[in-house]
């Protein structure tokens, strides 16, 4: 995977019901995802504020996903509906400014879908690594 | 909507002048929330009186903007609405900060008749208090009518929302012929007002509609033109961005002057932020460096995410800054982009709630990744 060495830090955030659930559907069928991807809990998606995102991105992150319960399903009826307006603003800002919102994704991942959860994670990374480092992370004048 | 229009005789302040002293002798109005020159002659505050002897003597348009009206009216209203009928002069950026507020609960608009204008926009207020104040004051007050003021604020010269049309009582003075004014009640309160006045001439407004839209096109035309190939370049991309905020110094002063920014405690001025010697020193390692103050990029950036939704582009926090950080145009470029999402218009309609608080369920799904389930086989941990 990936030429020259390059082992991206990726945060994959997840929301406690749906998204950590996908987290240990994919346990119990014995899934496994890549040792740089760093799960990271919020209790919704709706309650995880854009500063720990910008946050994550800009101290060391090399991308950052975001998976919570499909639209309808969110465990108190609309936060992932608000995650998903927050995010669409998120990913606009980093582009406006040529920070490159692409190392930001959203994806829908049910209790159920362990399989989905593995493979996103997969997937992100190797979108990462194709991507390179994140020239924020080492920029000492943030 | 009945349009109740009247031509009038002058331009400038004098005609806000006596539009205030008439609506309070009329009973119309018993207070006004208005703008002098305070009494050295070095700048302008909104001064709040019943008395018409100030109002005569006031500068209801100064040619610089220090405080945000939206936040005056946010300090007065807050904990409930006037207790006597207020007649408010904003410009178009203060009003459309205000309707934003009304949404987040900081402004109570019952009680005001709010009166707004066509703006010909304001000077830097470094520019005023260093330089010919004369010169400026008079200048204002020929610019009403025409567009072409030079030496205002950038971000005054590619405004596409300059016109008092969300107000009670619009003063329009584009199109007007023989150097007069329009006077147009937008609202039932705003007609009640004009009548009371004693205006009751309805005028055709073909004119003043197409002059209006014709400075619309072109100011839309330049707005594009300067983000897309004069600044844009000078701020997109890591090393510009990052140089562009070099001279930053976290002073804050940005979010405090800014009208939207309401929060009692802004989460960049927080505890969040105040970690332990050792957190700083693990970021230093990473980064090779740590800047101090720490956090600047963070702090822009957090604050786009939060409020740019309901920025009115109104330039405050461009002239707060004591380093000349071109903030307003950054946000003004980055807002004109987020708002475009939600196709969402800061304090245009007050029915629509701002687009936090507001979901549709199908949406955005141009953001969401889509999936297609992969068939490779994954390594078990067996």
């Amino acid at each position: 995977m990936g030429g020259n060495g390059f082992i991206p830090k990726i945060l994959y955030a997840l929301c406690a019901w749906c998204g950590t659930g996908g987290s240990e559907t994919a346990a119990a069928l014995w899934l496994k995802y890549p040792e740089n991807v760093r799960p990271f809990r919020v209790v919704c998606t709706g309650a995880l504020d854009p500063a720990y995102v910008l946050r994550a991105l800009i101290e060391g992150a090399d991308g950052m996903v975001v998976s919570g319960c499909h639209p309808g399903d969110c465990h108190y009826n609309l936060g992932n509906f608000r995650a998903r307006r927050r995010l669409a603003v998120m990913k606009e800002v980093l582009n406006t400014l040529g920070l490159d919102g692409d190392r930001l994704w959203l994806r829908w991942v049910a209790h159920g879908e362990g399989k989905r959860l593995v493979d996103t994670a997969f997937e992100f990374d190797a979108h990462i690594r194709g991507k390179g480092p994140n020239p924020l992370v080492k920029r000492w004048d943030t | 909507m009945n349009v109740f229009v009247t031509k009038g005789e002058g331009r400038g302040n004098l005609v806000f002048r006596a539009l205030l002293k008439g609506l309070m002798e009329k009973d119309v109005v018993k207070v006004a929330l208005v703008c002098a020159e305070d009494p050295t002659g070095n700048s302008f505050v909104h001064v709040l009186t019943g008395d018409t002897s100030v109002v005569e003597s006031s500068w209801p348009v100064p040619p610089v903007m220090p405080v945000q009206g939206a936040r005056v009216v946010s300090k007065i209203t807050r904990k409930g609405p006037v207790e006597l009928p207020t007649a408010v002069v904003l410009r178009p950026c203060e009003l459309r900060a205000m309707r934003e507020l009304v949404k987040l609960n900081q402004v109570k608009l019952d009680g005001l008749l709010t009166i707004s204008f066509d703006c010909p926009g304001v000077y830097p207020l470094q520019q005023y208090l260093s330089g010919d104040r004369s010169f400026m004051k008079a200048s204002i007050d020929e610019a009403f009518g025409h567009f072409d003021l030079s030496g205002t604020r950038p971000l005054c010269q590619i405004c596409h929302r300059f016109t008092g049309e969300l107000a009670d009582v619009e003063v329009g003075f584009l199109g007007a012929p023989d150097e007069g004014h329009y006077l147009i009640g937008h609202t039932r309160r705003g007609e009640e007002a004009l009548k009371a006045l004693g205006y009751q001439e309805e005028v055709d407004l073909e004119r003043r509609v197409d002059a209006v839209q014709e400075v619309i096109k072109q100011r839309i035309e330049a707005r594009e033109g300067y983000f897309k190939g004069e600044f844009g370049p000078k701020v997109v991309g890591v090393e510009a961005l990052l140089t562009t905020l070099h001279v930053c110094i976290n002073c804050h002063n940005c979010m405090r002057v800014c009208p939207i920014c309401f929060c009692r405690e802004c989460f960049f001025d927080s505890d969040a932020l105040k970690v332990l010697p050792g957190n700083y020193l693990v970021r230093a390692e990473r980064k090779g460096a740590l800047r101090f103050l720490p956090d600047t990029l963070l702090f822009h950036l957090g604050r786009m995410n939060h409020m740019s939704t309901s920025c009115v582009s109104c330039g405050t926090c461009e002239d707060a800054c004591p380093n000349d950080v071109p903030v307003s145009r950054l946000f003004a470029m980055v807002a004109d982009k987020t708002q475009a999402i939600f196709d969402y218009e800061p304090g245009q309609d007050l029915d629509r709630p701002i687009p936090f608080i507001d979901y549709q369920d199908e949406e955005l799904h141009d953001y969401e990744e889509p999936y297609i389930e992969s068939t490779t086989h994954r390594p078990s941990s067996s």
